[in-house]
């Protein structure tokens, strides 16, 4: 297929992609600003209809919520589904329900306009209050208002998205995706959000083709424009020509196929054709994922982000009994495999725990640094941990490790946490390794003094990059240098793995690298043992690894060290990939190219 | 009618899952349910109400009920408050 390079560029929009797969069709532009509602007089005659309306679009506002909170209950949980059991409450609360009957009835005005003013009345009281908890609490009555609203209007603007659209949005919550998705919505993109972000999670669990971090692509489309959404490459088509949307659709089929393909992969071991085992694991954040263990054939969790469920929490601290609970039952679930719980990893992007603002937050108080510091948040963390070790294989993950102090110091600490649970007559696993993030470059530089001191390395490739290149690839300015195969960066991967080696200690890969195809004949050429991603990606990753020989991948990993011209070094792996792996670079170069 | 001060016993305080209890279990029984908060009083069977409270874990509050069915309504209530709406104390 030829395609003029320079008409593509204009039109195609770039993401991070959160949830694989390709959607083609018309475009839903989902509005999440509060509606401006116009006062209308009503004829006393009839107010009884427009006070019925309103009870009407209450009870569709339930139907609507009860459908989210089972849902949710399944997919995130029971903590994050009483956030919107509570919002069910306060459609028929006895604050606002009556209150607005009697402002519609009494001053014979538009329902939308009453709900309006009573839910703004009682939002003004908790956005000036003390309590922070509360002032978030706020947006729950925001939603419902919008909620309530949005049918209230129907006939006018359709209170759901198009089914069969591709919803664009500046934000969406969980609870939208699941309703979108009800609808039989193709795709979803968003100009905010992350990987991790609740919306990812949920649009990975509901195979919904997704891209997050769009940089504003809602202001370049508009409902009705035919798009073509590339959740495997991150990328936006608005209004394609006719021999670019037939790339699609050629890729689009290939994709299901692939999918189909995959399936029976999941049984297989990941071993390439000259017999080197690599294990394959799984990125989590809920335990409300851990099915997909199963489902994509994962050999154990290589990061578990424990930061994620207390974020969901809506509330900074998550007590002892509460982690316990959770993590006995992830590792439970895990078991005979090993999980890995990465602790407590806030600050850069994450919420700090106490509203704390940095000027320069990646390089700020995160990760270890904060736990260090408070531990308060550390402690009970520790504790809950090594109780779930009783339970099954557990290894523990530091994140944003920069110096060996912070390692030593933080054995210490776990000794002394260990001594405690002892003489209280607590059980848990004599052997519990402790590993540290590879993510800031000293401690690649270093990685030969903290494999002496370390049980095995975990390289978080997205910090990384962004570290030794200096880039923040949130910054559209800068995005372009954001280069994860960058030859540095690539060596500092080598000097971890080749530490590792010589100190006998694993180390896996745990960021967004691993899910790009091209790269993994790479990786394992450089030594990686262990590749950790969502699980939704782990089949394809091993249909590349069951197709290469470890003697190519290290032939590709030397060359890729000294690589000059990035742009062809990539088209060199993905012509190994044709060749070796049954077209998978098909749907991975999606771009046509002249 | 009558008047019951309970404690606030669970860490995380009156956060949305236990105001939504509260609310569901007054809402049970027919009595006027009322909670005072260092002079100020809310609508118990109203979770926006409860949430305004902002109760911190030790905060003190008085159960105010009226009707046929009171005694029965804070008891069930009172209990709620007791076993720290079943989270970590």
């Amino acid at each position: 297929m030829k395609v003029n390079q320079d008409q593509l560029d204009k039109v195609v929009h770039k993401g991070i992609p959160v949830s694989p797969g390709i959607a083609i069709g018309p475009a839903y532009l989902y509005a999440k600003v509060t509606f401006e509602v116009e006062k209308r007089a009503i004829d006393p005659e009839i107010v009884k209809t427009e006070s019925a309306r309103f009870e009407d679009a209450v009870s569709k506002a339930e139907r609507d919520l009860n459908k989210i909170i089972t849902v949710t209950r399944e997919k995130l949980g029971e903590n994050s589904a009483s956030i919107f059991e509570a919002q069910l409450l306060m459609l028929r609360d006895q604050a606002v329900y009556p209150e607005v009957v009697s402002y519609i009835e009494n001053n014979c005005i538009n329902a939308g306009f009453a709900v309006q003013t009573v839910l703004s009345k009682h939002r003004r009281v908790m956005e000036s209050s003390g309590n922070e908890y509360l002032r978030e609490r706020a947006n729950d009555l925001l939603d419902i208002q919008d909620r309530i609203i949005r049918h209230l209007r129907r006939g006018r603007i359709l209170s759901a998205v198009d089914e069969n659209s591709i919803v664009f949005s500046e934000n969406i919550t969980a609870a939208d995706i699941i309703l979108f998705s009800r609808r039989g919505i193709l795709g979803c993109a968003t100009d905010f959000g992350g990987p991790t972000s609740h919306v990812s999670i949920m649009a990975r669990a509901l195979h919904v083709p997704a891209i997050v971090s769009t940089h504003g692509v809602t202001d370049h489309v508009k409902t009705g424009d035919f798009v073509v959404l590339d959740g495997i490459k991150g990328e936006i088509i608005v209004n394609p020509s006719d021999a670019v949307l037939a790339h699609y659709r050629t890729k689009q089929e290939r994709y299901l196929r692939l999918v189909q393909e995959d399936k029976s992969l999941v049984p297989l071991k990941a071993e390439t054709l000259d017999g080197h085992r690599i294990s394959l694991q799984a990125n989590l954040e809920l335990r409300e994922e851990l099915p997909q263990l199963i489902e994509y054939g994962a050999e154990g969790i290589g990061l578990y982000r424990t930061e994620m469920s207390l974020l969901l929490e809506g509330r900074a601290l998550v007590t002892e009994e509460e982690q316990f609970s959770q993590y006995q039952e992830v590792v439970s679930k895990t078991a005979p495999w090993t999980t890995t719980f990465r602790i407590l990893d806030l600050g850069g992007d994450k919420m700090l725990p106490m509203g704390h603002r940095e000027q320069n937050p990646y390089l700020g108080w995160r990760g270890i640094r904060i736990l260090l510091d408070k531990l308060e948040l550390l402690v009970p963390q520790l504790r809950a941990m090594l109780r779930a070790s009783a339970f099954g294989k557990v290894r523990i993950l530091l994140p944003m490790v920069t110096s060996i102090h912070e390692v030593r110091r933080f054995k210490e600490i776990l000794e002394q946490t260990k001594q405690n649970l002892t003489r209280e007559g607590v059980g848990f696993a004599t052997e519990i390794p402790v590993g540290v993030m590879v993510e800031v470059p000293s401690v690649a530089l270093a990685a030969e003094q903290f494999a002496k001191e370390t049980d095995f390395f975990s390289i978080g490739t997205n910090d990384l990059t962004q570290y030794v290149l200096a880039v923040d690839r949130g910054n559209d300015l800068v995005a372009d240098l954001y280069d994860e195969l960058h030859p540095a960066v690539l060596q500092l991967i080598k000097m971890t793995t080749d530490a590792a080696k010589a100190a006998g200690i694993p180390v896996s890969l745990c960021g967004e690298l691993a899910t790009n195809l091209r790269a993994v004949p790479v990786l394992i050429g450089l030594g990686i043992d262990t590749l950790s991603a969502s699980p939704i990606y782990l089949p394809g990753i091993k249909r590349v690894i069951r197709a290469m020989k470890m003697s190519e991948g290290r032939e590709l990993a030397s060359k890729a060290l000294i690589a000059s011209d990035p742009r062809e070094f990539r088209a060199e792996l993905e012509r190994w990939l044709d060749e070796h792996s049954c077209g998978v670079s098909f749907f991975l170069d999606s771009t046509p190219t002249e | 009618m009558i008047e019951r001060e309970v404690t606030v016993t669970n860490r995380a305080g009156l956060h949305t899952r236990p105001a939504s209890m509260i609310v569901r279990t007054a809402s049970r029984f027919r009595s006027e349910f009322f909670i005072q908060k260092d002079g100020y009083e809310i609508n118990g069977k109203s979770i926006i109400g409860v949430m305004t409270l902002a109760a911190e874990q030790g905060a003190t509050l008085i159960l105010q009920l009226d009707g046929e069915d009171e005694n029965e309504a804070a008891e069930a209530l009172a209990t709620l408050f007791e076993d720290g709406f079943g989270e970590v104390k």
